[in-house]
Formats: C-alpha cells, structure tokens, sequence
C-alpha cells in the first residue's frame, strides 16, 4: 500500500474564488441599496410582528389585509337588468334562475308640465346563481385555447428554427447562426410588450394573446429543441453518417428518439407557462381571462377578483399535475 | 467495393500517433480479420476507413476515389460500441438508413423488400418479431450487438465495417454470428473489413490477416502464413 504518495488535489476555494464570491457580493450590496433591500426587510418584519401582535402595527399588514378581505366573499351569482337582455324569454329561464323584481321611486321633471312628478319604476332582474363562475369558467377556457394556440404556433416556428440552429443538423453555419439570432429576437420580446403592440394591430380579443405567446415560446423552443438537438449523442449519429445518411435521416432515426422526451417535456412547460402568461396579457387587452380580471380590478369589484383568483389558481395547479403525468408517462 | 489506403497517418488530440503509414490494398470481396492488442490501432483502421476519424497524412480510395456521399451509402458499419439509438425501438434502429421519405418513416411505414430484408437478417441472428417494439436499451448486450449488425447489413453494402462484431457474445453465439457476417459478405460480393480479438476464429473465417501493432501493420497475408497464434504481437514484432 502506497502510504503517502505525494499527490495535490485542487482546492474548490482558490484564489479565483475569493475573488468572484468577494464581487458577487459587492455587486449584490450595491444594487440591495438601490432597490431598496434594508426597507423591504423592515416593512416585512414589521408586517409578521404585528400579526403575532409583537408591534402596534404595520403599513404592509393593513394595506394588504384590508384588499385580502374584500376579495371574500367570493362571487358566484351574476344579476342582470332584464330590460337590458336581448330576446329575453320568460318562459325558458337559463337553469336555476330566477326573476327578481323591485319596485323604486323616482322624481322626474315632467317636460310637459314642467313639474316635479313621482312615478313607481318597476325593474325585473335576472339572477342567476352561478352565472359568475360560469361567466369565469367561460374566460378561463378561452385563455387555455389562447395557450394552447400560442404553443401550437410556438412549435410550427420553434422546431423549424431548431433544425437549422442544431449544429449536428443545420446545413450550413450561417444558417445556424441566423436561426440561433431569430430564436434569440423573439425571445427578447416579452410577451406583454409584444401583446401591447398586437392589439394595436389586431385589435382587442385573442388574436394578439395567441400570436404574442406563440412569437414568443417560439423563441424559446427554438433555443431548446436546438440544445437538445446538439447535446444528443454523437454516437449512432457518426454511424448513420459513415453509412452515407443525410441529415434528415440521421435526425429521424439518430436524434429525434433521443430527444423526443425533452423535446415534449419543453412543449408542456411552454404550455404551462403560455397559461400563465395568457392570463397576465389580458391585462392589456388580449382576451382571456386577464381580460376580466382587469376589468373588475378597475372596477374595484374584489369579490369577482376572489373568483377569477380562486379559478386561475386551480387550473395551473390541475396543469402542473398533469403535465408532471404526462412528463412521467414519456420519460 | 475495393479500399486503397496509402501512407495513412492517424494522430490522437494528445499527439501520440494511433496509426503510422498504414498502406494497403483491399481488393473487393476479400474476407479480411484485423488482429492486435487492445489499443494496437484496430478500431482506429475501422474509424479511418468509415471516415469517423481524419488521417492526419496518406490518401484512402474507394473503388479507386476519394470518399463520397454516394459510395459511404454503401458501406454497412458495425461499430464496436454499436451506436444504437437507446430509446428507439429494434425496428426504428434496423431501418436507419432505409432510403425512405422523412413522413413513411415517422408512421414506420417501411418498403415491403426493406421488410422482408430486416425480417430475414433478424430472424438468421436469432432475434423474435415480438422485439421490433422493444426499445434497444431494454435489450442485453448481445441482442443489442446483433441489431446493430442488422442495421449495418439492411441496404446491402458492397463493404462491410465490423469493429469486433461478437465483443458481447458467448463463443457459440459468436462464431455463428461472424459465419453469418461472412456469409452476407460473400453472397453480397462484398469486401469485409473486420477487427477481432480472437486470432483462431480469424484463422478459420478470413482470407487474409492483417496485424497491428502500435498503430503498425506487423504482418500482412493469408492466415496460414501466420503460422502459430499463440505468439504474443509485440514479441513477433521484436522477432521481425
């Protein structure tokens, strides 16, 4: 047994190190004064000893308490003026509805007359008791097909993009560079920003959503079928290749096997997030749910937001359970 | 298909050289073993000839021309680590190199003599029509072996590439296997270039030997003309 060869092994802390952790750490000071670190903690900390009842109280904890309560409770029910339903029928009420009516008191002035007269004003109304949350499920569908349409998109341009931006595959290097710098501009135009402009174009609705998140994630599957595509194994790719394959043939049978799974594992996070997305961009009009969510925030109508909130929170959570089966079932 | 190598050089990223003016010439249809140690060169010869890895010096023809798109279409390669698509089914891997559209081959609707080729190479090398749908990587490494002899074997070369074909097979297995090899290479007309690690079965199954030695060739002829196998190469090349 060799008791002491005289071996060095490199040190993890060297001085190169140091000296980027210790810029790291310069770096991070200066920009926590400019934003504001030292207060966020202060407000924060001030925020969870108040609720523990340890300070008199806090700015933060009042501020958000108060909205919180409003967004409870939550509405379900929807109330519309009859008068203002068109070819409203009576006799075929929309399932558990019903008719409400309330009789009010105005003044008018008489233009006749010129007097002040009283006059009973009869107003019908319909309310109906989930019509709200059908109301919301309705938006909230139609941002799930304003994601799926803008991934559907996201694949027809990003793996085109790909296989002219994959080393291994790309039939000539400049091709590859001005594919890796489409992929590269799309990505770097947020989809907010993108849907602001779109709806110039387009007008309001999901035509801007579908087209800003499908421009976008195209960039991003673009970049990620290409890495994917580039980080398979060269091996049976040399074969193919020895044997005289062209390029799409070594990319069926060599590396689309290989990187199927990461290639569908991307596809439904851009989905999963194209939802997320989907319902932030209705903020500036591109239809879907964000849409409504903004329109009621305006509105100061909180029990709707509670709605709106409760329904995006559990579409995205059953999303991030079936996704994770269906990551699962392709591995 | 006839290869001419001529003064080839083949130098690793290190510098060491891996093959030192290599010249020979393989006339088509001859059954040819390539013997040595481990690391004398053989899979290096193979790779050369395939085009996997650049000489640094010398010229390789085939069929008396530089390397073309058109002639490595026929040439069948079994590399030494079979460079299998893993996740890919036994099918998908046979008919790799299927001239088929990029559509067919995504809904696998393979030619019907692409079929009947694949069928019959796979069902001689003892693998079941139950295992076209397996995934390769659920294989052993013995069946594994034999598919990728069958991918390289499925268009009919006129020069086959066998880097130790029968690595992963029990002796019985793999005599059979390299008879089979053989035996397409003959009905094909084509030339066969394959390394072993098995001097007897080299004997019994080429017309000619090549042997390595640190990237040299230290002996060149038919097997009889090696005479004894037990002889260690370096101590026969410090002989010569």
């Amino acid at each position: 047994m060799n008791a002491a060869l005289p071996w060095r092994f490199p040190a993890l802390l060297n001085a190169r190190a140091v000296a980027l952790l210790a810029a790291a750490l310069l770096l991070l000071w200066y920009t926590g004064q400019r934003v504001e670190i030292g207060r966020m903690f202060a407000l924060s900390g001030e925020a969870v000893l108040a609720q523990a009842g340890l300070a008199e109280r806090s700015q933060v904890a009042d501020g958000l308490g108060s909205t919180l309560a409003e967004l409870v409770p939550i509405q379900l029910s929807s109330r519309r003026e009859i008068s203002r339903i068109e070819g409203f029928d009576p006799d075929r009420l929309p399932p558990f509805a019903h008719i409400e009516t309330a009789a009010t008191r105005v003044s008018e002035l008489n233009p006749e007359t010129l007097r002040r007269e009283e006059r009973t004003v009869r107003t019908a109304w319909l309310v109906e008791p989930f019509g709200y949350a059908v109301h919301v499920a309705a938006k909230m569908l139609e941002t799930l097909e304003i994601a799926l349409w803008g991934s559907v998109i996201a694949v027809l341009i990003g793996l085109p993009l790909a296989l002219l931006g994959a080393r291994n595959v790309t039939p000539h290097p400049a091709l590859r560079a001005a594919s890796r710098a489409a992929s590269a501009f799309l990505r770097a135009i947020p989809e907010l920003i993108a849907a602001l402009f779109l709806v110039i174009a387009f007008g309001f609705g999901p035509i801007a959503g579908v087209l800003a998140l499908g421009l976008h994630s195209a960039g991003f599957l673009g970049k990620f079928y290409a890495d994917d595509i580039e980080d398979a194994d060269p091996r049976p790719q040399q074969a193919l290749a020895a044997m005289g394959a062209g390029r799409l043939t070594i990319w069926r049978s060599a590396i689309l096997p290989q990187v199927l799974p990461q290639h569908i594992a991307c596809t439904l996070y851009t989905f999963d997030r194209n939802v997320r997305m989907g319902a932030v961009i209705g903020l500036v009009g591109a239809g879907g749910i964000g849409q409504e969510l903004k329109g009621r925030f305006d509105l100061y109508e909180y029990g709707h937001v509670g709605t709106i909130l409760i329904a995006i929170f559990l579409v995205i959570l059953t999303l991030d359970l079936v996704a994770s089966r269906a990551r699962q079932a392709w591995r | 298909m006839d290869i001419g190598i001529a003064d080839v050089c083949v130098r690793h990223a290190g510098g060491t050289d891996a093959l030192t003016d290599i010249t020979l010439f393989i006339p088509a249809g001859q059954i040819c073993a390539v013997l040595g140690a481990s690391g004398a060169g053989k899979s290096t010869l193979l790779r050369a000839v395939a085009g996997l890895v650049t000489p640094s010096a010398g010229r390789m023809l085939y069929d008396g021309d530089p390397a073309s798109r058109a002639q490595r279409r026929r040439i069948g390669l079994i590399p030494q680590d079979f460079a299998l698509s893993g996740r890919a089914s036994v099918a998908r891997n046979v008919m790799a190199v299927a001239r088929i559209g990029i559509l067919p081959s995504l809904a696998g609707l393979y030619p019907p003599t692409d079929r009947a080729r694949a069928a019959h190479l796979l069902a001689s090398l003892g693998l079941e029509e139950s295992q076209l749908e397996r995934r390769t990587d659920s294989l052993s490494g013995g069946q594994q072996q034999r598919v990728a002899i069958a991918r390289a074997l499925l268009h009919r070369p006129a020069l086959i590439l066998a880097d130790e074909p029968i690595a992963s097979l029990d002796p019985a297995t793999g005599e059979a296997t390299l008879a089979l090899i053989r035996d397409e290479a003959r009905d094909l007309g084509a030339t066969l270039l394959c390394s072993l690690h098995q001097p007897d079965l080299a004997h019994r199954f080429a017309d000619r030997i090549i042997q390595l030695d640190a990237g040299r060739v230290v002996f060149d002829g038919p097997p009889a003309a090696l005479g004894g196998n037990r002889i260690p190469p370096r101590i026969r090349a410090v002989a010569q």
